[in-house]
């Protein structure tokens, strides 16, 4: 089979007639469902009485105060490392510590504006850091794999379940929250919010055309117990994850 | 009122203990319990192995056993609970179904009635021994009886009550299925009186005969002492009504 | 059908070999009780949970009773997103699609997330037939694909492995001997399928759910291995049962409150993911090209059935393997087929629809209900066993000597004179083996249980015996109904007849 050669105008053909195939099969299939189910197509949005979570939960909400405390305990509980700082010197002033202690050789940081301010490079004089995406000539992926530390700002993050939520783009690899041994997350409390659904609420708001293409909830360290159900940190994902809660 | 015994066959034929202590409790205070004598089984081994054309034979005695009966009340969570299907067995057969939901709505296994009903949680009884109480799983999840037989026994005097470690789990009787996978029940049933003997108690009470000629039937084998009661026979017992 | 398994053994001579691997009944035991009881503390602390049961059973129940709705806007909306969405009715369409994907992108390596759609068409096969390697990232499957065995866990799929067995196989892949130390043992696979990751062709994942309005696929995991598969390759293949679908993200609140809880329980996941098609053009990781294969292979069989309809619902969190009290004897493999447990016995004939082929599995259930206690979503999965039972009676491929049985059973409990008869005779017929009160011999009907237990005897006189005479002494001398008893009665009956009927009772 490996000398089956597409050339990438065969491939798009390809997939084109794919596209037909299936546009075709999707009635079938539809029309096939509403059979068994008994009713005509539905076409128009059905009524969904029982949409999200119940009442009682949607109006649940924590002070600032109590957010932070439970996200630190509940991110503390599952193996992750919390710093409480108060602003952006303080987290540049961690992050270049943290780099020494590790003796960190390769920091792969994401492209944005407040990590940007931070001014890692000078920060970090023994490492090399770079900026994700910021070289289109780049192997990114293979720059995220061999890093030491890789570090992200989180969108959001939810208290109860101890979660940050990270969104790609341009500047925003997946790979960076990923690969790298050691993740340092830097989480503006303002973000916090006290549920799951308060974060999740937003993409319902945002709509299919605004969403990225990840959307990833990061809880703590890659873990597995798949070997006599005894826990291990770190089976693929970053083993050492910080969350620094800022403000 | 009329306040009929629907005994069950296990308790017809094998237990008969059972239905004379419930028939005392009951006694006590002024319910005269009525046995209609044309019931036979509940249907449960043939519903549950699938032959519901034999089930409905033997449901429809019970049926009209217990047409103008005010209340049911059984010694077994499991009978009753077959009861809860009826309206299901009979689902096409409206004359029938009908029936079934009346016979559903009165029908109760003996601790809701004294409790929930009667409001009785103190008979009286006294009862000094080490007592473990195994939950059979119809009664416990299928009608929900789990505070009952805790308020009766809480208020007999004199018993040390141990609870049973995994007392929620299947003691593996399962009707035919002990027969049909005799191993995998007798593993089951195994592991429930390893749990008894653990609690070191000198009686294991139930509400449920099935599961406890199941588990008694494996402490016997095995030579274990413990005693195997209904909680009726233990409450009427206790306050000497034999 | 590609559900396929060991159908032509019986589940009790499967049980049978379980049941005589003592290392194998206590690590099952071992790791069920720990999710069995994490899963309780989780849903205690959370509080309400019944609520939130009886939430996660609405949205699915409205779902699928509008499964051609929320499909076609799911499919419309992925598609929107970029993604190449494929239609399988069988599995082995869902195969043969897989495969061209395979051929059409030169693939040489496929590094796979967990799936149970996959495990279900066995997948790796028909790739390695093609000389695709596929290897499996999820550190239990991975195990299992070394042992070339099924999973036997929808969650744990090496539930049933110690380490020193996992030490065999992953020295064998090492090439030196490495320390039965789970340490040791997952940083030897972190290692070793980095390396996979970076260079395969293709990633392949499973869907836990599909969010209809937005076209998002979501994956709940703990290692990272289903990030990797998502993010690192250049083509990623998704495989989703067609009955996967929520409505929105708001909903996907209510599933992630119920699914780690109820499989680990665990808060939430490590990581849960939502992928709304393949990288945007300025998107510097990410899959290039996105394919989804929407899978039935016996779904929608089920549509339109009420007594199996709700079996759609199903979240895949395994909450009722884990309080199953059969399962924890005989553990996944005995059960012969992908999905195991008390989910498995009713899944796999009705995905299947040869009910006589594995009608078997049915019975290995004493219908304890401690599944439907379990099932986040309120699956009647004890009932749908007895409906699993009678369709096979009814379809004629009953057990002769139970059917006989049965007969004989209705012919006697037709008529409670029958039964007393039957009853003396047994009393005159069980002298025969009656020792001391008990019946302990082992042959004839009572050797399976015998085996385990000691058999009462008939007593002299049965209930219906006695009645008259304990009747006649409790209506001597009985005292009046207790006045506030009395009222107590009335007011239970006042509320039937106000249609409060089965409130004492029943689910």
């Amino acid at each position: 089979m490996a000398d089956i050669k597409t050339t990438d105008a065969a491939h798009a053909a390809w997939l084109k007639d794919m596209e037909a195939a299936s546009r075709a099969k999707q009635e079938k299939f539809m029309n096939g469902i509403a059979a068994r189910l008994g009713h005509p197509r539905t076409r128009e949005k059905p009524a969904h009485s029982f949409r999200g979570a119940p009442d009682f939960w949607r109006t649940f909400e924590w002070s600032l105060e109590e957010r932070v405390i439970r996200f630190s305990d509940n991110w503390k509980s599952v193996g992750g490392h919390v710093v409480r700082l108060s602003n952006m010197d303080e987290v540049r002033a961690f992050i270049a510590d943290k780099g020494r202690e590790l003796g960190a050789r390769l920091v792969v940081r994401q492209n944005q504006p407040e990590l940007a301010a931070l001014g890692l490079e000078a920060a970090l004089p023994e490492a090399r850091v770079s900026v994700w995406n910021s070289d289109p000539s780049e192997h990114w992926k293979a720059r995220a794999a061999e890093a030491d530390i890789g570090v992200v700002m989180a969108d959001y993050a939810a208290a109860y379940t101890g979660s940050v939520t990270v969104l790609s783009g341009k500047g925003k690899g997946r790979s960076v929250s990923l690969l790298p041994t050691v993740l340092l997350i830097v989480v503006p409390v303002e973000r916090l919010a006290t549920r799951l659904g308060e974060v999740l609420a937003n993409f319902d708001r945002a709509g299919r055309e605004q969403l990225p293409a990840g959307i990833h909830f990061i809880s703590g360290p890659s873990r597995s117990s798949d070997i006599e159900n005894d826990l291990t940190i770190g089976v693929h994902g970053p083993g050492v994850v910080y969350a620094l809660l800022v403000g | 009122m009329k306040v009929s015994l629907f005994i069950t066959c296990l308790g017809d034929a094998i237990y008969p203990r059972v239905g004379e202590a419930m028939v005392r409790v009951l006694a006590q205070y002024g319910v005269a319990l009525d046995f209609p004598r044309v019931q036979t089984c509940c249907g449960q081994p043939a519903f549950n192995s699938g032959y519901w054309k034999e089930a409905r034979t033997s449901a429809l005695t019970i049926l009209d056993a217990f047409e103008d009966s005010d209340f049911v009340i059984s010694p077994s969570g499991s009978c009753t609970g077959m009861i809860h299907h009826y309206p299901k067995l009979f689902e096409d057969d409206p004359a029938q179904r009908e029936r079934a939901l009346k016979l559903q709505a009165k029908s109760y296994e003996f601790t809701q009635f004294l409790v929930n009903v009667l409001g009785v949680t103190d008979v009286g009884a006294t009862f000094p021994h080490k007592v473990t109480y195994h939950p059979s799983c119809h009664g416990s999840r299928l009608l929900g009886i789990k505070d009952e037989p805790m308020a009766l026994m809480e208020r007999v005097k004199g018993l040390e009550f141990v609870p049973l470690p995994f007392a929620e789990d299947c003691c593996g009787f399962g009707g035919t299925f002990a027969v049909k996978m005799a191993d995998i029940s007798g593993a089951m049933v195994t592991e429930k009186a390893d749990h008894v003997k653990e609690t070191e108690a000198e009686v294991l009470v139930g509400l449920d005969m099935a599961c406890l000629m199941n588990i008694a039937g494996n402490l016997r084998y095995r030579n274990e002492p413990v005693r195997v009661m209904h909680l009726a026979e233990l409450l009427a017992e206790g306050a000497n009504l034999g | 059908m590609s559900a396929t398994g060991t159908a032509h053994v019986s589940v009790k001579e499967r049980a049978e070999l379980a049941l005589n691997d003592e290392f194998l009944r206590k690590a099952v035991k071992f790791t069920t009780e720990r999710l069995r009881n994490g899963k309780k503390n989780a849903s205690a602390d959370h509080g309400n949970w019944e609520e939130w049961r009886e939430r996660g059973r609405q949205i699915r129940l409205h779902t699928i009773a509008n499964l051609d709705y929320y499909l076609n806007l799911f499919v419309d909306n992925a598609r929107a997103n970029g993604v190449h969405v494929h239609f399988a009715e069988t599995g082995e369409e869902a195969v043969r699609i897989s495969l061209e994907i395979a051929e059409r992108k030169s693939a040489k390596s496929v590094v796979k997330s967990k799936s149970m759609v996959s495990e279900e068409l066995h997948l790796n096969r028909a790739l390695e037939k093609i000389g695709v390697e596929a290897i499996e990232t999820d550190l239990g499957e991975y195990i299992i694909q070394l042992a070339g065995e099924m999973p036997s866990h929808i969650v744990i799929p090496a539930i049933h492995k110690n380490r020193y067995q996992i030490a065999d196989l992953l020295s064998e892949v090492a090439g030196e001997r490495l320390e039965a130390d789970t340490t040791v043992l997952a940083g030897f696979v972190r290692k070793k399928l980095r390396e996979k990751f970076l260079e395969a062709d293709i990633g392949m994942t499973g869907c836990n759910f599909a969010i209809a309005e937005t076209g998002s696929m979501v994956l709940f995991e703990n290692e990272g291995n289903a990030r990797m598969v998502t993010t690192l390759p250049k083509t990623q293949i998704t495989l989703m049962g067609m009955e996967r679908i929520i409505p929105s993200f708001e909903d996907l609140e209510v599933m992630a409150t119920l699914l780690p809880r109820s499989a680990t329980g665990q808060k939430l996941t490590m990581y849960m993911s939502g992928i709304s098609g393949p990288r945007r053009a300025d998107d510097a990781d990410g899959p290039d090209e996105m394919h989804l294969i929407i899978v039935d292979n016996g779904r929608s069989l089920q549509l339109g059935d009420p007594e199996f309809q709700e079996l759609l619902n199903c979240i895949r969190c395994g909450a009722c393997l884990n309080a199953c009290p059969v399962y924890r004897h005989i553990g996944g493999h005995a059960y012969g087929s992908t999905y195991s447990g008390p989910i498995g016995a009713v899944l796999t004939p009705a995905l299947n629809e040869n009910v006589a082929e594995w009608d078997d599995i049915a019975n290995a259930s004493s219908l304890c209900g401690a599944c439907y206690e379990a099932c986040p979503v309120k699956i009647p999965l004890h009932e749908m066993l007895i409906y699993l039972r009678r369709r096979k009676v009814e379809a004629g491929h009953g057990h002769k000597l139970e059917a006989a049985g049965m007969k004989g059973f209705a012919l006697l409990m037709a008529n409670a004179s029958r039964l007393k008869a039957i009853l003396a005779l047994g009393k005159v017929g069980q002298k025969l083996v009656v020792r001391k009160g008990e019946i302990r011999t082992k042959l004839g009907p009572l050797k399976g249980w015998n085996s385990y237990r000691v058999t009462p005897s008939l007593p002299r006189a049965s209930f219906r015996d006695r009645w008259a005479t304990l009747d006649q002494e409790i209506r001597h001398g009985l005292q009046e109904l207790n006045p506030e008893m009395k009222r107590r009665m009335e007011q239970a009956v006042k509320r039937r007849e106000q249609g409060g009927g089965a409130g004492h009772g029943g689910h």
